[in-house]
C-alpha cells in the first residue's frame, strides 16, 4: 500500500505533539521545528494534489483497522484507516497548519510550562488535521474527540480568570454534540443498510440506498447532525460556550478555537449532513436559513454590545460562521464554494484579532475597549495590526474575506432573492461595531495607564505579520485557494440544489 | 466431559496450588509480605500465560472446527471449554495478577499479607471456575467460592470498623442474591426438567411458562447483585469505600467482570427465546435495567466527594454499559460487552490502585485532596488521567473503542435498542462532568501550599516537601519520578502505568482483541452457553 503524503503529515503533527509536550525548557524550538515542518509537509501535499481532478478523493490511503462484527448472515463492516483530500478539505489543512505555527511564535515567551503548553497546542493541530483528511466515519470521529481534550486543558490550565468554569462548559458542551453527531452517524450507516464507514463508498451507495432510510429518519438524523455540527459551528442558540471559552483561554488556544475548531462544524455539515441526507435537506432547509440569520444578526448586535475586545471579537466569530451556514444552506455551487472561502478567511482573519486582543493585554494591562485610546500613538505596530484585521473582518475589499462575503452574498441573492438584504444589514451593523472600536482604541484621546505600554514584542509582531501577510495576499489573489475548491467530488456530482437534489 | 483432557484444568490447578502454598508457607512461618506476594503472583502469571497459550492452541479465528470434545454437547456434564470462557479466564487472571502485583508495595510485615494473597487465589479460582461452567447449579456453587472469600478479603483488618461493617452489609446482602439466585434455579428445574445451560436455548414444550419466567426474573435479580445493578447496588459503594484498595480493584474489576459472564452464560442463550415468545418483557426488563443503572449510577457519581465512592458509582455505571451489551446480544454487542469487560478491569484496576498509591503519599480521601497530584505524582497522576479519559469513552482509549462497539451494536440491531444506545452515549456524555472534574482538580488547581489555598503542610512520606519553600524552583525532573517511586512503591507504579499504557495501546490498535471477541461470540451465540 502506497503511503499517502497525508500520513505523513499526520506522523509528523503526531509526534511533534509528543515530542513538545514531554521537551522541558527547550520547547519552544521542538515545537516551531515540527509545526515548521507540518507546514512543509503541506505545502508539499499542495504540490500534489490536481486540480482538474475531480472524480474522488486524491492522496488516498486506506488500511484496515478492525471489524465491526455485523449481525448473523451479513458480513462485518470494515473500519479502516482512510485518509485522503479534496478541495474542501485542503483549505482547512493549510489553514490549521499555518495557524498553529503562528501561534506557536506568538507565545514564544511562554513560561508557564512550556512543554506542555506547546504540546497540547500541537496535538489540537494534530488532531484538526486528522479531521479534515480522514475518510472514514469512525476515524472521524476519533479525531473529532482528539481535538477536545488537549483544548479542555489549554483553557483550564493557562486561561483566564474564569478558566475552570469555561473549561468544564467548553468540554461538555461540545461532547454532548459530539455524541449527538455520532449516533446520528452510526445510525445513518447502520438503518440505511450502507454497510460501509468509508466516505469515498459512502457517497456511491447513497443513491442505491435511497429507499432504506424514511423521509422521518432522514429528518431526524438530518436535526441531529445539525445540532452536532452546528454546536462547533456554533450557531445560535447553540453558541453560548463560544463567548467563554474565547474569552477565557490564552491567546493561541483562542486563536486555534475560532480559527480552525469552528470549521470542523461547517466541515461536517458540507461533508455528511447535507450531501448524504436529501431529503432531510429539503424539509429542513428553512431552519437552517433560519439559524443562520439569526445567527448573523444576533452575532453583529452583540459584537455591538460589548467592551471587552477579545469578547467583541469572539462574538463577531458567531456572525460569520452564521454567513458560513447560511451559504451552506443554499446549497449551489457558488454557496459551497464561497463558504469554504469564508471559513478560510475567517481562520485567517480571527487569528490577526485574537493575537491583537492578547497583544492589547500585554501593553495595556486590560482588553476593555473604553479604558484604552489613542493606541497609534503610543503603539503604532498594534495599533496597525488592529486595522488591518479589524478592516479584514469587516469585508473590506483587498482583504481576504472580501471576495469571501461577496461570493456568500451573490450565491444568497442567487437562492433567496431580496432576503439578501438581512445578512447585508447586518454587515452594516458589523462595520459599525469595528469602526467605533477602531475609533475609540487608535485614535481617540490617549486614555488608560500608558506609562508602562510598549509596542508588540518581536515573536508577537513576527506571528502578527504572518499572519497579515496571507490576509492581504490571499486577498489580492483569491484564486490561490479558491481554485482548489472545485476540486472536490461534490463539485462534480450534480447533487446540489436544482441538480435533482439526489448525489449520484 | 470424557473428552476433555486433564492438562485444560492446569490454570485452575496453578490457582488453587497458590492459595494452597500461600497457606502452607504461612504455617511454616513466614512472614515477610514479598514471600506470600511471589508465590501468588509467580503462580498466577504462570496460569494467566497457560490461559494464553491455551487461546493459541485453539486458534479463535478457527472455532468451527473446535474439537467437539472440547465444545462438549448439551448435556455432557457441569463444565464446558468456550473461546469466549477462555477470554474471561484470561481476564479474571489478569485481574488477580494486577492486584497481586499492585499490592507487594503494601507494608511488609502485615500480617494480613497470607490471608489475603491466599483468599485472592480462591476467590480467583472461583471465577475460573464461573467462566467453564454448563450447568447453572455449578455456576452458582461457583461464584460462592469466589464470594466467600471475598467476604473475607473485604475485612480481614480487623482493626477497621469501616472494613468490617462493608465486609458484615457484604455478606448479608450477599447471602441474600445467593438465596434468590438458587430459589430462581430451583424454579427453572421445575420448567425445564433439567439446570443445563445449552437446554435453555430451547424453550420447554408449550413454551416459556409463567414458571421459566419468575426462574428467570429471580436469577436477573439474584446475578445483577453480583453485577451491581441498580436497584441492586446499595451494597457495593459502601463495601467498595469500605475495603483496603487493592480489594476493592479485585471486587470491581474481577467480581463485577464474574456476575457479567454469568449473565452471559444465563442470558444470552435466552435472549432470542424471549424475543420470539412471551419473555419480551424480561427482554425489556435487561434494557431497562442497564439504562437505571448507568443513569443512576451517573447522577450519583456526580455528587461525590469521596474519591473512592465516586469510582464505586462510576463502577455501576459502567455495569450499566455492559449489561446492555447483553440485551442487545448480537455477536456485535457480546464482543463489545467483552472489550469494555476488558478495559473495565484495566481502568477500574488501575483506578482504584492509583487511590491506593495516593493514600500512601499521603493524600485523603475526597477528591479536592487530589489538588495538584500532575506535580507531585506525575507519573501516577498521568496515568490515572488517562484511565479516567478511558472510562468517559475518550477516542484513542479502550474504553471508547468498548463503548462504540456496544452502542454500535445497538444501533444496528435497529428498533428500540437505537434509544439504548442513545441512552447510553447521552449518560457517557453525562459522565464527563465527574470525570473532568477530577482532572481538572489534578491539573488546573494549585497543589496545596503552592497557590492562594491555605498552606497545609506536605505529608512527610513525600520526600519533596523541602522544596515547597522554595518558589518557582521545582525540583528536578529524575529527582520527582524518583520519590514518586519510592514513595508508592516500584510494583504499583509499574502496574499502573502498564494499565494506563495498556489502555491506550489497545485504544489505537484494537485489532487483535476484536477479531478474537468477535470469533468467540460468534461461537458462544451459535454453541448457546
Amino acid at each position: 500500500m502506497l503511503v499517502s503524503p497525508l500520513t505523513l503529515l499526520l506522523a509528523v503533527a503526531f509526534v511533534g505533539a509528543g515530542a513538545t509536550f514531554f521537551a522541558g525548557p527547550k520547547a519552544r524550538w521542538v515545537a516551531v521545528i515540527f509545526s515548521g515542518a507540518t507546514v512543509a509537509v503541506v505545502v508539499y501535499t499542495l504540490t500534489q494534489f490536481q486540480l482538474n481532478f475531480t472524480l474522488s478523493y486524491q492522496l488516498l490511503e486506506v488500511n484496515h483497522w478492525f471489524t465491526f462484527a455485523a449481525l448473523p448472515g451479513a458480513p462485518g463492516i470494515s473500519v479502516d484507516y482512510a485518509v485522503g483530500v479534496d478541495g474542501i478539505s485542503l483549505p482547512m489543512v493549510l489553514l490549521s497548519s499555518v495557524v498553529t505555527l503562528a501561534a506557536v511564535v506568538y507565545h514564544w515567551e511562554e513560561e508557564n510550562a512550556p512543554g506542555p503548553f506547546f504540546g497540547l497546542l500541537l496535538l489540537v493541530n494534530a488532531g484538526v488535521l486528522g479531521v479534515f483528511v480522514s475518510l472514514d466515519v469512525l476515524l472521524f470521529f476519533v479525531f473529532w474527540e482528539v481535538v477536545l481534550i488537549p483544548m479542555f486543558f489549554l483553557i483550564g490550565r493557562w486561561g483566564g480568570a474564569r478558566r475552570h468554569y469555561a473549561a468544564i462548559k467548553f468540554f461538555v458542551y461540545t461532547h454532548v454534540a459530539s455524541v449527538v453527531m455520532f449516533v446520528a452517524l452510526l445510525a445513518m450507516v447502520f438503518l440505511g443498510g450502507w454497510g460501509t464507514f468509508d466516505f469515498v463508498n459512502l457517497y456511491g451507495l447513497q443513491t442505491l440506498n435511497q429507499s432504506a432510510l424514511s423521509s422521518v429518519t432522514q429528518v431526524l438524523l438530518f436535526g441531529s447532525l445539525l445540532f452536532g455540527f452546528g454546536v462547533k459551528l456554533p450557531m445560535v442558540p447553540f453558541h453560548t460556550w463560544l463567548p467563554d471559552a474565547h474569552v477565557e483561554a490564552p491567546t493561541g488556544g483562542s486563536v486555534l478555537l475560532a480559527a480552525v475548531l469552528l470549521k470542523m462544524g461547517a466541515y461536517g455539515l458540507i461533508r455528511f449532513a447535507m450531501p448524504l441526507l436529501p431529503v432531510g435537506r429539503e424539509v429542513l432547509t428553512p431552519l437552517i436559513f433560519f439559524l443562520a440569520f439569526l445567527s448573523i444578526v444576533w452575532g453583529a448586535f452583540l459584537s455591538l454590545a460589548q467592551r471587552d475586545l477579545k469578547r467583541l471579537v469572539a462574538y463577531s466569530s458567531i456572525n460569520h460562521m452564521g454567513i458560513v451556514l447560511l451559504a451552506i444552506g443554499l446549497w449551489t455551487q457558488v454557496g459551497v464554494l464561497a463558504a469554504v472561502l469564508l471559513m478560510f478567511a475567517h481562520g485567517l482573519v480571527s487569528a490577526v484579532l485574537f493575537m491583537v486582543s492578547g497583544s492589547m493585554h500585554h501593553a495595556y494591562g486590560t482588553r476593555d475597549i473604553p479604558s484604552v485610546g489613542g493606541m497609534s500613538a503610543y503603539t503604532p505596530r498594534l495599533s496597525t495590526m488592529l486595522m488591518v484585521g479589524s478592516l479584514a473582518s469587516l469585508g473590506l475589499p483587498a482583504l481576504v474575506s472580501f471576495p469571501a462575503e461577496f461570493s456568500a452574498f451573490f450565491a444568497t441573492w442567487e437562492g433567496l432573492g431580496l432576503l439578501v438584504l438581512i445578512p447585508l444589514t447586518a454587515l452594516v451593523v458589523t462595520a459599525a461595531f469595528y469602526l467605533w472600536m477602531m475609533q475609540r482604541l487608535s485614535f481617540g484621546p490617549p486614555r488608560g495607564s500608558t506609562l508602562k505600554t510598549h509596542d508588540l514584542p518581536t515573536p508577537e509582531l513576527v506571528a502578527l505579520s504572518l499572519m497579515v501577510a496571507l490576509v492581504v495576499l490571499y486577498g489580492i489573489l483569491p484564486f490561490l485557494v479558491a481554485q482548489y475548491i472545485p476540486a472536490s467530488p461534490l463539485f462534480h456530482i450534480p447533487c446540489f440544489s436544482g441538480g435533482g437534489g439526489v448525489c449520484p | 466431559m470424557t473428552g476433555i483432557p486433564p492438562m485444560a484444568y492446569l490454570p485452575e490447578g496453578f490457582v488453587l496450588a497458590s492459595t494452597l502454598l500461600v497457606f502452607l508457607a504461612d504455617a511454616l512461618g513466614a512472614q515477610r509480605r514479598r514471600v506470600f506476594g511471589g508465590i501468588s503472583t509467580l503462580l498466577l502469571l504462570g496460569a494467566f500465560l497457560l490461559v494464553l497459550a491455551d487461546l493459541r492452541v485453539y486458534p479463535l479465528a478457527a472455532l468451527a472446527t473446535l474439537p467437539a470434545s472440547l465444545v462438549g454437547g448439551p448435556a455432557s456434564g457441569p463444565i464446558v471449554f468456550t473461546s469466549l470462557g477462555l477470554i474471561f479466564q484470561g481476564l479474571f487472571l489478569g485481574v488477580a495478577l494486577l492486584v497481586a502485583l499492585g499490592s507487594l508495595s503494601e507494608g511488609e510485615l502485615d500480617p494480613g499479607a497470607a490471608i489475603f494473597y491466599g483468599l485472592l487465589g480462591l476467590a480467583t479460582l472461583g471465577m475460573l471456575l464461573v467462566a467453564i461452567s454448563a450447568d447453572l447449579i455449578f455456576l452458582l456453587l461457583s461464584i460462592e467460592v469466589s464470594t466467600l472469600s471475598t467476604y473475607v478479603l473485604v475485612g480481614y483488618v480487623r482493626r477497621d470498623s469501616r472494613g468490617l461493617e462493608a465486609s458484615m452489609k457484604f455478606y448479608i446482602i450477599g447471602a441474600l442474591s445467593t438465596a434468590i439466585s438458587f430459589f430462581g434455579a430451583s424454579l427453572l428445574y421445575g420448567a425445564y426438567g433439567t439446570t443445563s445451560l445449552a437446554a435453555f436455548a430451547f424453550p420447554p414444550a408449550g413454551g416459556l411458562g409463567n414458571l421459566a419466567l419468575v426462574g428467570f426474573g429471580l436469577l436477573m435479580v439474584g446475578l445483577g447483585f453480583k453485577l451491581t445493578l441498580v436497584p441492586f447496588h446499595m451494597w457495593a459503594v459502601d463495601v467498595y469505600d469500605g475495603a483496603s484498595p487493592p480489594v476493592s480493584a479485585l471486587l470491581s474489576a474481577g467480581s463485577k467482570k464474574m456476575g457479567l459472564f454469568a449473565f452471559f452464560a444465563v442470558f444470552i442463550a435466552v435472549v432470542h427465546v424471549f424475543n420470539a415468545t412471551e419473555g419480551y418483557a424480561l427482554l425489556v426488563a435487561l434494557g431497562g435495567l442497564a439504562v437505571v443503572t448507568m443513569t443512576v449510577g451517573n447522577l450519583q457519581a456526580l455528587q461525590q466527594h469521596n474519591m473512592k465512592r465516586l469510582l464505586a458509582y462510576s463502577s455501576i455505571s459502567q455495569a450499566g454499559y455492559l449489561l446492555l451489551g447483553i440485551a442487545v446480544a448480537t455477536p456485535a454487542a457480546l464482543s463489545g460487552a467483552t472489550l469494555l469487560a476488558v478495559a473495565h478491569v484495566l481502568m477500574k484496576g488501575g483506578a482504584f490502585l492509583v487511590v491506593g498509591a495516593a493514600t500512601a503519599a499521603g493524600v485523603g480521601v475526597t477528591i479536592e485532596e487530589y489538588r495538584g497530584l500532575g506535580r507531585r505524582l506525575p507519573v501516577t497522576a498521568l496515568s490515572f488521567a488517562i484511565l479516567l479519559l478511558s472510562l468517559a469513552g475518550i477516542p484513542l482509549t479502550l474504553g471508547f473503542v468498548g463503548k462504540f462497539y456496544v452502542f454500535g451494536a445497538a444501533v444496528e440491531a435497529g428498533g428500540w435498542f437505537i434509544f439504548l444506545a442513545v441512552a447510553g452515549l447521552l449518560n457517557s456524555a453525562l459522565s464527563v462532568f465527574y470525570y473532568g472534574r477530577i482532572l481538572r482538580i489534578m491539573y488546573m488547581a494549585d497543589a496545596p501550599g503552592e497557590g492562594p489555598e491555605p498552606t497545609r503542610e506536605a505529608p512527610p512520606t513525600l520526600g519533596i516537601s523541602s522544596t515547597r519553600g522554595v518558589a518557582n524552583a521545582p525540583p528536578p525532573r529524575g529527582g520527582v519520578l524518583r520519590a514518586e517511586i519510592r514513595t508508592i512503591g516500584v510494583a504499583r507504579w509499574g502496574v499502573i502505568l502498564g494499565c494506563a499504557v495498556l489502555t491506550i495501546a489497545f485504544g489505537i490498535y484494537p485489532t487483535p482483541l476484536i477479531h478474537a471477541f468477535n470469533a468467540a461470540a460468534e461461537q458462544f451465540l451459535r454453541l448457546g452457553y
